[in-house]
């Protein structure tokens, strides 16, 4: 049932799906990081124009299906800009950009739990607005966020299943071919789900000891 | 006046405690708070000056606006000769030279006593590394809380927590230093650690504004007593006026209040 794990060339298919389901999701999650917390910064700052496209950008990536914006990515993006684009390189971006969306939302829950009392400290003390965020409120907004981040990258790493809707070799691409070379189709997909278990769980598990490694008494979120 | 250190002129302040529709509706239902009106205030190198006052009556908003913190509607602050009030002003410049005590400590949660002196004096003074450590030492022997440098906030009692945000104040030696009620918030055993804290920085000639209803330290270290009330001074005057004899009647009925308080909390312990 199971003998086809031990083809050389199976491996290969599902060790290439893999890293690519890998890479997207941690570079999604990372530009989401940064580009989240600019948005944070500017729904909190900004004038009223930046608040409203920012709340445009968000309800874009959150109110359509991943696949859409991948396909709209994908098959038309490059179609308008008369371009040759990379598909890696749109999903990827289609991946942060949809990350930025969610993450947000988490980064700005964040920093206005934390903002009232520490802005003022900070500006206190002579610091800009600017150096108070970057060593004040970030430091802290960071550490609460980190299990949304858990919870961000499990439901980014189950999206990667999408890419092989548009021609890449993601671990849900891998599991087909090799279900067209079998016809094992049951087992094919136990071991593609087992594989995103495994790699969920263990990185959710890191990612728990992070979050006590970096958790300072007094910087989390308060249960009432 | 060279020796003149902070001015506060004809300053106003009026805050919302609620978002605004129109004016006149905020007006009517008390949603407009003048916590400061009209109010102007010197002072010189050296001096110790109290503020005192009931609740609510917008002593806060007043120092806040000294510190810049809050900006004032009308009138102007002066640091030095320096005009804060006038457009274009670094902010971030002038508060660095004013030390702020907040009522509700405030240390950054995030960092350890030590770092919560150090942060500024490599931000703001831009000191290398070893430098603003031991500065941040000196300021933290100086309030005498060496036993907890690398506690973080959430782990101090408030008074020792009160006294690493004296030190983050004092580190950076500023012109002055603005205390807000910085004992209001703590439990009357540990009130007597900060004060004591005060008293020291008062021999040294640190200059200060603070608000506090400690009575028998404001006797003891302020050169004036300056009694608000509804957003203005109603009376100025050295603490022997108010302990004895006041000239206006508010100042007297509450001097009246906070005394026998005080008797009564003396009594007890």
């Amino acid at each position: 049932m199971f003998e086809f794990l031990l083809d050389p060339t199976f491996q290969t298919w599902i060790a290439q799906g893999l890293l690519l389901t890998i890479e997207i999701t941690l570079f999604g999650v990372t530009l989401g990081l940064g580009l989240g917390t600019l948005l944070a910064i500017g729904d909190i700052y900004g004038k009223k124009t930046v608040k409203a496209a920012i709340a445009v950008y968000v309800e874009f990536f959150r109110g359509s299906p991943l696949f859409v914006q991948l396909f709209i990515a994908v098959y038309t993006v490059p179609a308008i800009l008369n371009l040759q684009i990379d598909h890696y390189l749109l999903a990827f971006l289609v991946f942060g950009l949809n990350s930025a969306g969610y993450q947000k939302g988490y980064i700005k829950g964040a920093m206005q739990t934390v903002f009232s009392d520490q802005m003022d400290a900070g500006l206190s003390t002579g610091m800009s607005k600017i150096q108070t965020l970057r060593h004040v409120i970030l430091p802290q907004a960071y550490r609460i966020v980190i299990p949304s981040w858990t919870n961000e990258f499990c439901s980014l790493t189950k999206s990667t299943a999408t890419l092989s809707f548009v021609g890449l070799f993601d671990l849900v691409s891998a599991g087909k071919s090799i279900r067209s070379l079998t016809f094992q189709i049951l087992p094919v997909w136990l071991v593609i789900a087992a594989i995103y278990f495994v790699w969920i769980t263990g990185f959710s598990k890191i990612m728990d000891v992070i979050y006590e490694k970096k958790r300072i008494p007094g910087v989390e979120f308060l249960m009432q | 006046m060279t020796d003149l250190v902070i001015e506060a002129r004809n300053v106003y302040k009026t805050y919302r405690t609620k978002k605004p529709k129109n004016e006149e509706a905020c007006v009517e239902a008390k949603h407009l708070v003048e916590a400061v009106k009209n109010v102007s205030l010197q002072i010189r190198k050296g001096d110790i000056k109290l503020i005192f006052g009931p609740s609510g009556s917008g002593k806060s908003t007043f120092l806040r606006c000294m510190a810049m913190l809050d900006r004032p509607d009308k009138g102007d602050i002066y640091l030095g000769d320096e005009c804060l009030t006038k457009p274009g002003v670094d902010l971030n410049k002038a508060r660095a030279r004013i030390g702020f005590v907040f009522q509700h400590i405030y240390l950054f949660r995030h960092l350890t006593a030590l770092g919560n002196v150090e942060l500024a004096l490599r931000q703001v003074l831009k000191l290398p590394k070893e430098e603003a450590r031991k500065r941040a030492l000196d300021a933290l022997t100086e309030v005498k809380v060496t036993d907890c440098i690398n506690k973080y906030p959430s782990q101090m009692s408030g008074g020792q927590a009160q006294r690493v945000g004296i030190a983050r104040a004092i580190a950076r030696n500023p012109d002055i230093i603005l205390l807000d009620e910085p004992t209001s918030a703590l439990d009357p055993e540990l009130t007597g650690e900060v004060i004591d804290t005060l008293r020291d920085l008062a021999k040294e000639g640190t200059t200060m504004l603070i608000v506090s209803h400690e009575m028998p330290f404001a006797r003891e270290v302020a050169e004036e007593m300056i009694f608000y009330d509804e957003g203005t001074i109603v009376e100025t005057g050295p603490p022997s006026l108010f302990f004895n004899a006041p000239n206006t009647d508010r100042a007297k009925k509450f001097m009246t209040r906070i005394i026998n308080r005080t008797t009564r909390e003396e009594m007890n312990v």
